[in-house]
């Protein structure tokens, strides 16, 4: 993996690794989840007649729903140390469950509203980030109280639509903003950019295999790649960036395979790490408008659809077959470790 | 895909086919003053009890039938004692299936306070554990929290000392007060210091009135009673102040494509028939004014907001600011200000914002208006606009994945949004000054915008429209005479009416769009008053005698004279100068006129009419009311 990992470094013009190659862990198991939205006709106030939310899936393919029926869940996460501690961002903010989804705290007040997203630190579990329309909240207590952490962020272009939490080390995070990636190392007290965008960054993600290696992706500025923790970036000239990209993933089981979301191009995949990028919309609905993909455990691509369903390729987007959850918007894809609780 | 969380309250004003709605179905009532305060009351009074009446009745349904109450019709019960015990069995079925936010909170909140005494125990309870069992969501617009605050902070008064697992938010009793106390001072301190986001709207008065009315009665804190009550003379002076026989006039921050048209189609009417009885009350009382009813005896409208509501006799000109909506994202400020100009004579209004990008979809920037006898139906409105469509502009204010908005907003409640011949929303591609009954509108399209055109409005009300060879469209609306020049070569095409934001299907009453298929462009409207010329003819003479030069390129630019005399220059991306003296906006106050005035960060409004004044102080929380 590291020999193949150098060459594309030198294939795509970067500079050599900043940080020391990790020794390869024992595969970890994962769990594999959702956010959808499947109640497309709700208006706020009206009844909602689907279950909608946070949905695992099982060891038999079905999705299973965790926690509360709320139509309007932009992200979620879990505690590291417990699948109980259950945070989600919505429009009213940030909810936190500590007993599974059965009680549910609203953690923000009026101050800080449309939570966009939401990172849980692994190495701190306490630590938890938020994503908003003006900035960053942070919270040390699990979120029972979040405070303002912006220092270093602009006056205006912060916008926060992602967040992602560096898994080697404690209090190191990368935010994709209005105009760009901006990284903190000390827990968000101190932010700086690391990567100047036109537009909104709307997706970052870390690689499960080189934690040295992230993607990112953007509203009109096409898709980014840092080989060295997010230190730097170059841009991916071969992935589409003529349209809104919405999301980036990896695949656990392959180091060499991404997939990215879009409106307008929607899934386009890479085996070779980035290089090269393959349209892979053939068998989906016309239109070309994917809310989001994500790669399951076993290596099976998810694509959720626009007005449509959620699709499953289990040959990484050269055929598809609809899934269950006709009709869900999905926001959100999650690979997490599996937890002890 | 987020749903736009704005568009309920349109909802309430959908399919209403009503029976047995005297006002609405009645008589245009007098615009002449009640002088006598008695009789003025009593006739407020009579009113309310029309609207109890009506929805104690069955209200937009008609019926007795308990399995169809609504929570307005039983808050109407409750206040006239009727049926109490069918009441408190129909609560019971109602809060198993709750609602989900602000516009199912606040009436909720209204029955659990007026059945306090009224309704059975297991009715109320089962109000307090909706409150527990659902979680409310809070909306994302200034009205939205308006609402959801005002609810919680009620409820948290009304059940004190309750633990977090009681409440849909996993807060105590008393961290939902506090919250919510701190988002409602907040408000208020926002409001009178630099204004609302949400100005001057056709429908979203009731949203803050409503809430408003209950935190004047029900809070315990008379402080917050007190900041309650003083605002909502705030809202109705601004009211009062904007609009001319009952309808509400100029531009708007949020309206939606039948108020923009049918200017009197809109809940402000609702709430000038209720206050000043100078106009016809909209149908089913725009739906949600029902729950101002119940505690609508208590208010007791100033006289001084009365005199300015219904006094047309002298001319005024009012010079406000407000704010936009948050911009998130593409603007160097989160709300920047909004400088909003309201003339207002005897037969027309004037009104304007000097444009650019107000709310991504909702606004109506400018327009001349004029008063008909009975504006049911009528169309008494002259304005030009740029069809802005755009994601880029939807994210600014809307935190949702932008790319399934264009189309979601058509199919939820905006079905013009995408439309090239719509005439609702701004566009950051217009500029706009007024003196006086002047406008002038200039446009600089960029290219490669989605509508390279403008469209302007010529109402199926107008007579005696005619194009001059002069360049000058004429025509009469009402008792006034009106004057377009568009800047550029243009065409007609048919106007189809929207009765709402949410009706679909559109209809063709009457009228037409003027569109001029031109990225720079323009448009000038003088407006004057019939009495003001021996005759039409005379008034075409003074409008040719002007003088005028405008070029388009490579921006737009007007010099003219005004029919009052005034030299205005005016060009597209400049300061706009009258008489050779720059305007400069920085100056506005929040309020400036003969009726309102209040400084920028004052806290202090000034209400005054004639030897009658109100200040409304809420730095001191007081009410000096004083005859000069």
């Amino acid at each position: 993996m590291n020999i193949r990992h150098s060459l594309l470094l030198s294939a795509l013009g970067c500079a050599l690794p900043l940080l020391a190659a990790p020794a390869v862990p024992a595969a970890p198991e994962y769990e594999f989840f959702i956010a959808a939205n499947i109640n497309r006709n709700y208006v706020i106030g009206s009844k909602i007649v689907t279950t909608n939310g946070v949905f695992r899936r099982d060891d038999a393919g079905a999705w299973q729903h965790v926690g509360y029926n709320d139509t309007g869940i932009s992200a979620f996460a879990f505690d590291p140390r417990d699948r109980n501690v259950i945070y989600t961002t919505t429009i009213n903010g940030l909810w936190r469950s500590l007993d599974g989804g059965k009680l549910w705290r609203i953690c923000n007040d009026s101050e800080m509203t449309e939570g966009l997203d939401v990172a849980v630190d692994p190495n701190a579990p306490d630590h938890v980030y938020l994503a908003l329309p003006d900035g960053i909240a942070f919270s040390s207590d699990r979120a029972q109280h979040l405070e303002r952490r912006e220092h270093g962020l602009p006056a205006r272009g912060k916008f926060t639509r992602a967040l992602a939490i560096d898994r080697t080390r404690a209090g190191r995070v990368l935010a994709g903003c209005e105009i760009g990636i901006y990284l903190t190392e000390d827990a968000g007290k101190n932010w700086r950019q690391v990567l100047p965008t036109k537009d909104t960054v709307a997706d970052i993600q870390q690689s499960p295999h080189d934690p040295r290696i992230w993607f990112a992706v953007t509203q009109s500025a096409g898709a980014w790649r840092s080989a060295d923790g997010g230190l730097t970036w170059i841009h991916v000239p071969a992935a589409p960036g003529d349209r809104p990209l919405y999301n980036v993933t990896f695949d656990v089981t392959n180091p060499n395979r991404l997939a990215i979301g879009s409106w307008g191009r929607g899934v386009w995949t890479s085996e070779d790490g980035g290089q090269t990028w393959a349209d892979r919309n053939a068998g989906l609905p016309a239109g070309a408008r994917v809310w989001r993909v994500g790669v399951d455990p076993a290596g099976r691509l998810f694509a959720s659809v626009v007005e449509e369903t959620l699709f499953q390729s289990a040959d990484f987007g050269r055929t598809w077959r609809p899934d269950a959850l006709a009709g869900s918007a999905v926001k959100k894809f999650l690979l997490l470790p599996k937890a002890v609780k | 895909m987020k749903r736009p969380l704005c568009l309920l309250p349109l909802l309430a004003l959908v399919g209403l086919r009503l029976a047995a709605q005297p006002s609405f179905e009645g008589p245009v009532p007098s615009t002449l003053p009640e002088v006598d305060e008695d009789r003025r009351r009593a006739a407020y009074v009579r009113r309310v009890d029309e609207m109890l009446g009506w929805a104690a009745a069955g209200g937009k349904a008609q019926t007795a039938d308990p399995a169809r109450l609504d929570l307005a019709m039983i808050a109407a019960k409750i206040v006239r004692g009727e049926d109490l015990p069918g009441c408190s069995q129909r609560v019971i079925d109602l809060m198993r299936e709750p609602g989900t936010g602000p516009f199912w909170m606040f009436p909720s909140v209204c029955i659990a306070y007026l059945g306090r005494d009224r309704l059975s125990p297991e009715a109320l309870a089962s109000i307090r554990t909706a409150w527990k069992t659902t979680r409310q969501l809070r909306g994302d617009t200034e009205n939205h929290f308006m609402m959801y605050y005002a609810s919680l902070y009620l409820m948290a008064e009304l059940y004190p000392d309750e633990p977090a697992e009681t409440w849909y938010s996993g807060r105590s009793s008393a961290e939902n007060l506090a919250e919510a106390s701190a988002f409602l001072i907040k408000w208020f301190d926002t409001t009178t210091t630099v204004g609302q986001g949400e100005f001057n709207t056709s429908n979203y008065i009731g949203e803050y009135a409503i809430p408003l009315s209950f935190l004047a009665n029900w809070s315990k804190d008379p402080a917050m009673r007190q900041r309650a009550s003083m605002m909502l003379d705030w809202l109705f002076a601004e009211l009062a102040t904007s609009s001319l026989n009952g309808v509400l006039r100029g531009p708007h921050s949020r309206t939606d494509e039948g108020a923009v048209i049918e200017r009197w189609q809109a809940m402000t009417s609702f709430f000038s028939w209720l206050l000043f009885g100078n106009t016809p009350p909209t149908a089913g009382y725009s739906g949600w004014g029902l729950y101002f009813a119940p505690l609508a005896k208590t208010y007791h409208l100033p006289e001084v907001i009365y005199r300015i509501a219904t006094d047309r006799r002298g001319d005024f000109i009012q010079r406000d600011r407000a704010r936009v909506r948050r911009f998130w994202r593409y603007s160097d400020e989160l709300s920047p200000p909004v400088y909003k100009t309201n003339y207002l004579r005897r037969d027309y209004g004037v009104g304007s914002t000097t444009g650019g990008l107000i709310d991504p979809i909702q606004s109506h920037v400018w327009d001349v208006t004029w008063a008909e006898p009975d504006p049911r139906g009528k169309h008494p409105t002259m304005f030009s606009m740029h069809p802005h469509s755009s994601s880029r502009s939807l994210q600014s204010s809307f935190t949702a994945y932008p790319e399934p908005w264009i189309k979601g907003v058509t199919f939820e409640g905006k079905p013009s949004y995408d439309s090239p011949d719509k005439l609702m929303g701004s566009s950051p591609y217009e500029q706009v000054f007024q003196d006086l009954d002047t406008v002038i509108a200039l446009y600089a399209i960029a290219p490669g915008e989605r509508f390279p055109h403008i469209n302007g409005f010529f109402s199926k009300d107008l007579i005696n429209v005619t194009e001059d060879a002069s360049g000058w469209i004429f025509a009469q609306g009402g008792r006034a005479y009106l004057a377009y020049r568009p800047l550029a070569g243009y065409h007609w095409i048919p106007y189809l009416h929207y009765k709402s934001g949410w009706a679909k299907e559109r209809l063709d009453l009457g009228g037409r769009v003027l569109t001029s298929p031109h990225l720079n462009n323009g448009t000038i409207v003088q407006a004057a008053g019939v009495g003001e010329f021996a005759d039409f003819a005379a008034f075409q003479r003074a409008i040719r005698a002007l003088p005028l030069a405008f070029k388009l390129d490579p921006l737009p630019a007007v010099e003219m004279t005004t029919l009052r005399g005034n030299k205005i220059s005016f060009a597209f991306g400049t300061v706009p100068q009258v008489n050779g003296r720059a305007v400069d906006y920085r100056d506005w106050k929040l309020f400036e006129g003969p009726h309102l005035n209040a400084e920028v960060g004052g806290r202090k409004l000034t209400i005054t009419h004639g030897r009658l004044e109100r200040v409304l102080d809420f730095n001191t929380l007081s009410v000096t009311d004083r005859v000069k």
